[in-house]
């Protein structure tokens, strides 16, 4: 045991204009924080240095890495992870859990909806413009009926806890959203690291994502097939979520493919295997819609497979997300989703939409450009955390080049009050001691026929660098353990 | 009467360097509808690759072919036969119901119905100062204005092969007042659809024998949607309506829904490609 | 299984086995020569050439100086020399990711170790005070390599395509080792009138195959020509010979390929044709022309190689 100044909670800054997660108003540590407070207290700075080493060597070792080109030699880096595990208590997970499901639900529905009656747009709820005009709509999916009727069978859900406290969703991902594993492998971590901590806690367990998506993702096999075979597409190793493509295949028992190992005849999918072709029925794919298939999409890619689509079309092969899927994640959908929650389920939405300028109508964007400094920026179509450009971050300059580029294409762009998103207690290296972070957390829902299911865990990511709100690993954003506590 | 065509599509392809896993797709094969009847297909290649029939995204019959082996020549041929009802092309019922047929332009149904040929397209994009090159007289019937963009899309665009390619936009190809049938197809169905009417791209194939220009190659026209009344086809290379001389394949926002071949292929160096049409017609009882 | 996982999971093994071989060639060759009973053997030119000669890259001029730093680089942390340890192990661990979901995370965990001890290997130290600890490690991990596939792999098809890249490099290494000493015996005799027979060059041999112990076990003398040729080549019973290697790849064939008809077009006749003239092949055939006899069992090698490729990796 350290003495009280080694405490590596001591020298903790609390700045009282943030919301920091472990703390009540007035000071004191959350009920649910108090243990594990008490717990890493007893390490003295030495200790918890050396765990961190330890914890990020079992990553490196395990290959659960990423790689940065570099101008000679590519480098290997793993994904920044903190010791410091986030609690969830029950009754707050019960409204996430429920919210995501009826976000998930809700647009499926909306998607089937578009694809083919537009009565949510017949009834002028939303604008007709806002649909086609997405370079993620899909002409060739009209009409068509995806196995299962499903459309997002995946959905990474990214939520923010704000400074009244509450839960708002920042952005539905139901293209190919990533992160899971490494939920998985942080617990892996966690445990490696200090098993102990976890006597004192109920947390639900995370190994049981893979085994769920199997099981939904076949409610949604292709018609006339008993016993389906799923894979993985994956671009290939170099890809950044390789491990995550691996580790899912691994873990569903399935065959990790790549465009090249497959091969389309007669309408049919095979796999080119060492004692033939075997035919594949579900395709968890991990491949943009425009490289799922070269004859159909674009020419160049060199990750698809020939003739996927028709195959497709033909209700041969199940694709899961569906082509098509990211119109629905298109950031101006995002503003209609109130509105889209209750049109289908006839629901209020469960968990808050952050308010929303479209700068496609004029007066919204009146305001946006006369309150540029008090509002974040986004393009409506770049994935990842580009292009975003916070209000009151920028200098004068700066917000003349916004202000510019938002009124030459007002279609590109929407607005958000700039959220605060809540901060929790994160080992910073270069200091060697706890800061207050901004987290987000990004929740993984599966959907299928008559069966949902939604990872009791989620994977909470920290902005790494101090006061970013940022919090994408792209962006040189880390993560921690989530527990979701049981009763 | 019936009219029965032979169609005879060839193509060539000379590669510098050995070819490896290469995948085509044709979209060649008239389709069937209620003036189309097929009698019979036949596809050969120079290889005696086995050939797949499909469909592309759209649901239109597609031929596709992945040879196993490495070459550098290959050459296909299909020959197409079948019967075409000869209709006249105006043959429908002109009454005056023109106010109402515009109104119903502007309806939301009607709009989301014809979503994907009233919106723009890579390759029916107009610039700001080009939308008002031809428009509409309200006084006329949304046909006769049709006629009229017709006529106008003949006389503005000079046929000329030379001129433009798969890649030439159609903002350079205005510029320059020349191009083929799908520059003229693409002006055409760009300001149809700046007027409000939806209207698609059609490829296909032209009998010549009355002297139209067609190339001997594959033709390309324009379908446009008249409230109450239904696609009607035009086409502007010709300044003509479509007529049993037209022998339809595909149709599409524009070209990329229906270019005739596509090709995957693995191979630096240069590459030939030759094609050629034939379509032969004999009256039938 | 996919061919094309199948293909690298056959690569991943020749790799894993292929840098031992290298290492221990570089490790055995270069401290035996401190001590050699002649002058030549003990020349340090005279080593750096065996090493050179062994990974396929002989000096042509015969009057060039070795720098023995730049050798030692070269073949061993050279990331633009394609035979060097740090090359293969490099491949053998891109051969592992491409298959990560079908080997366990134990293989999977000790390659990437592997991969990163030697990435960060100083190739200062390796060439000053390095070479032992640095080849002494390489064959170690290669150990624990062999360990975790066969102890942590389901004994099935990935495990019979694995062990076949291993069994199929190792008899192809181990006939490479062959060549380069039986060349170094040549060199050492021709200057000096030793008799090839009993060369030095032999213990070298057979240490560079980790034989040693088992043959002077075996036939209780003093290596020769006949014998260590005869142990290296024709005993089934040591684990490093030829007939050993065939024994198993014909055994792995099997799995992959259960059929018991006759066909000569399948990899598993090709193997077994290859084996059998082996097993009933006697020392004194091979000695009387040595040279013809390694560019045929080469040959052998490779065709095995090339027809498991068109019939199990072609993708």
């Amino acid at each position: 045991m350290g003495t009280v100044e080694n405490q590596i909670f001591s020298s903790y800054e609390r700045n009282p204009d943030l919301y920091d997660e472990i703390y009540k108003k007035h000071g004191e540590i959350k009920k649910v924080y108090k243990k594990l407070f008490e717990l890493y207290g007893e390490h003295s700075i030495e200790d918890y240095v050396n765990l961190n080493t330890k914890a990020k060597s079992s990553f490196f070792n395990q290959g659960i890495t990423f790689q940065v080109y570099g101008k000679k030699e590519t480098q290997e880096k793993i994904f920044p992870f903190d010791l410091f595990p986030r609690i969830i208590a029950p009754d707050e997970w019960e409204v996430i859990e429920k919210g995501a499901i009826q976000r998930s639900k809700a647009l499926n529905l909306f998607l089937w909806d578009i694809y083919h009656d537009k009565n949510i747009i017949k009834d002028g709820i939303v604008p007709l413009d806002l649909i086609i005009s997405s370079d993620n709509y899909l002409d060739q999916m009209v009409g068509f009926d995806p196995p299962g009727g499903i459309y997002n069978h995946i959905s990474g859900t990214d939520i923010i806890k704000h400074n009244d406290g509450k839960y708002y969703v920042l952005e539905d991902n139901i293209r190919c959203p990533s992160g899971v594993s490494y939920v998985i492998s942080n617990r892996t971590a966690l445990k490696r690291a200090l098993f102990g901590v976890f006597n004192h806690y109920q947390t639900y367990s995370v190994t049981n994502y893979a085994e769920n998506l199997l099981d939904i993702l076949e409610t949604t096999k292709p018609k006339g097939i008993d016993i389906p075979i799923t894979v993985v597409l994956t671009p290939g190793m170099y890809n950044s979520a390789f491990y995550e493509h691996s580790y899912l295949a691994k873990t569903m028992g399935v065959e990790l493919v790549e465009g090249r190992d497959l091969v389309v005849e007669n309408d049919f999918v095979y796999m080119k295997t060492i004692k033939g072709l075997i035919k594949v029925d579900i395709i968890y794919r991990r491949v943009d819609d425009a490289f799922l298939d070269p004859l159909e999409f674009n020419p160049d890619s060199a990750l698809g497979v020939p003739g996927l689509f028709a195959a497709y079309i033909k209700g041969n092969v199940t694709l899961a997300n569906a082509p098509g899927t990211g119109v629905a994640d298109d950031k101006a959908v995002y503003t209609y989703m109130p509105q889209i929650i209750k049109y289908y389920l006839d629901e209020e939405p469960i968990l808050n939409n952050v308010h929303t300028y479209h700068c496609s109508r004029p007066d919204e964007l009146k305001y946006v450009l006369e309150h540029i400094n008090e509002l974040v920026i986004k393009p409506v179509d770049e994935a990842g955390g580009y292009g975003i450009s916070i209000g009151n971050r920028l200098t004068s300059e700066e917000i003349e080049i916004v202000k510019k580029q938002v009124s030459e294409s007002p279609r590109k762009y929407v607005a958000q009050p700039i959220m605060s998103l809540s901060v929790h207690p994160t080992y910073i290296e270069e200091s060697q001691s706890f800061e207050q972070r901004h987290v987000d957390l990004r929740t993984f829902t599966i959907l299928g026929q008559n069966k949902d299911f939604v990872l009791k865990g989620g994977l909470t990511r920290v902005a790494l660098k101090k006061g970013n709100l940022i919090v994408n690993s792209s962006q040189g954003g880390g993560s921690k353990d989530t527990w979701v506590l049981k009763n | 009467m019936f009219l029965e065509y032979t169609i005879v599509y060839k193509a060539e392809n000379n590669y510098a360097n050995w070819v490896k896993n290469a995948h085509w797709q044709f979209l060649i094969i008239p389709e069937q509808n209620e003036t189309q009847k097929f009698i019979s297909t036949d596809f050969k290649n120079s290889l005696n690759t086995k050939i797949e029939y499909s469909i592309n995204g759209y649901g239109f019959k597609t031929i596709r072919l992945h040879p196993k082996i490495e070459f550098k020549q290959i050459s296909f041929e299909a020959s197409f036969r079948l019967i075409k009802k000869d209709v006249n092309p105006f043959d429908f019922n002109l009454d005056n119901h023109t106010e109402n047929h515009y109104k119903k332009l502007i309806e939301l149904e009607f709009q989301i119905e014809f979503e994907r040929f009233l919106k723009k397209s890579n390759y029916t994009n107009l610039s700001d100062s080009q939308k008002r090159l031809f428009i509409f007289d309200k006084s006329l019937s949304i046909f006769d204005n049709l006629q009229n963009l017709n006529q106008w899309t003949f006389n503005y665009l000079f046929f000329n092969a030379e001129a433009t390619d798969v890649n030439t936009k159609l903002s350079e190809i205005i510029a320059m007042q020349k191009g083929v049938c799908q520059d003229f197809t693409h002006l055409f169905c760009a300001l149809a659809r700046q007027n409000g009417i939806p209207s698609r791209y059609v490829s296909g194939y032209l009998h010549q024998g009355n002297g139209f220009f067609g190339d001997s190659q594959m033709h390309a026209w324009a379908e446009a949607y008249i409230p109450e009344i239904g696609w009607i086809g035009f086409d502007p290379t010709n300044n003509i309506l479509v007529n049993s001389n037209h022998i339809k394949v595909s149709h599409g926002k524009d070209y990329s829904d229906c270019a005739p071949l596509k090709g995957i292929l693995n191979t630096l160096g240069a590459n030939k490609t030759k094609h050629s049409v034939q379509v032969l017609r004999q009256q039938q009882q | 299984m996919l061919a094309r996982v199948a293909n690298n999971l056959f690569w991943m093994g020749r790799y894993i086995e292929r840098s031992e071989h290298i290492a221990r060639y570089l490790n055995v060759n270069y401290f035996s020569s401190l001590d050699a009973p002649n002058t030549k053997s003990q020349n340090r030119q005279f080593v750096l050439r065996s090493m050179l000669f062994m990974v396929g890259t002989p000096e042509k001029d015969e009057n060039k100086i070795l720098i023995e730093q730049d050798v030692l680089f070269q073949i061993g942390l050279d990331c633009d020399s394609p035979y060097s340890i740090i090359n293969n192990i490099r491949h053998a661990r891109e051969n592992a990711n491409s298959a990560r979901d079908l080997i366990s995370t134990e293989l999977y965990e000790s390659i990437n170790k592997f991969y990163h001890f030697v990435l960060n290997y100083s190739s200062d130290a390796f060439v000053k005070n390095g070479l032992h600890d640095f080849t002494s490690n390489v064959a170690e991990m290669t150990a624990i390599l062999r360990g975790k596939i066969r102890g942590t792999l389901l004994h099935d098809d990935i495990y019979a395509i694995i062990m076949m890249g291993v069994n199929i490099e190792r008899a192809t290494q181990i006939i490479r080792i062959i060549n380069a000493k039986y060349n170094d015996a040549l060199i050492a005799r021709g200057s000096y009138g030793d008799k090839i027979n009993n060369s030095f060059e032999w213990t070298t041999l057979l240490k560079c195959a980790e034989s040693y112990d088992m043959m002077r076990r075996f036939y209780k003398k003093t290596p020769t020509t006949i014998s260590t040729l005869e142990f290296l080549i024709l005993n089934p019973n040591c684990p490093r010979s030829i007939m050993n290697s065939l024994n198993q790849v014909y055994g792995h064939i099997k799995i992959l390929d259960p059929s018991r008809a006759y066909d000569k077009s399948t990899t598993a006749f090709l193997i077994g044709k290859v084996r059998a003239e082996y097993q009933y092949k006697y020392i004194e055939e091979i000695e009387e022309n040595i040279q013809v006899f390694i560019e045929n069992i080469l040959q052998n090698l490779n065709e095995i190689s090339e027809k498991m490729e068109k019939e199990f990796f072609n993708y």
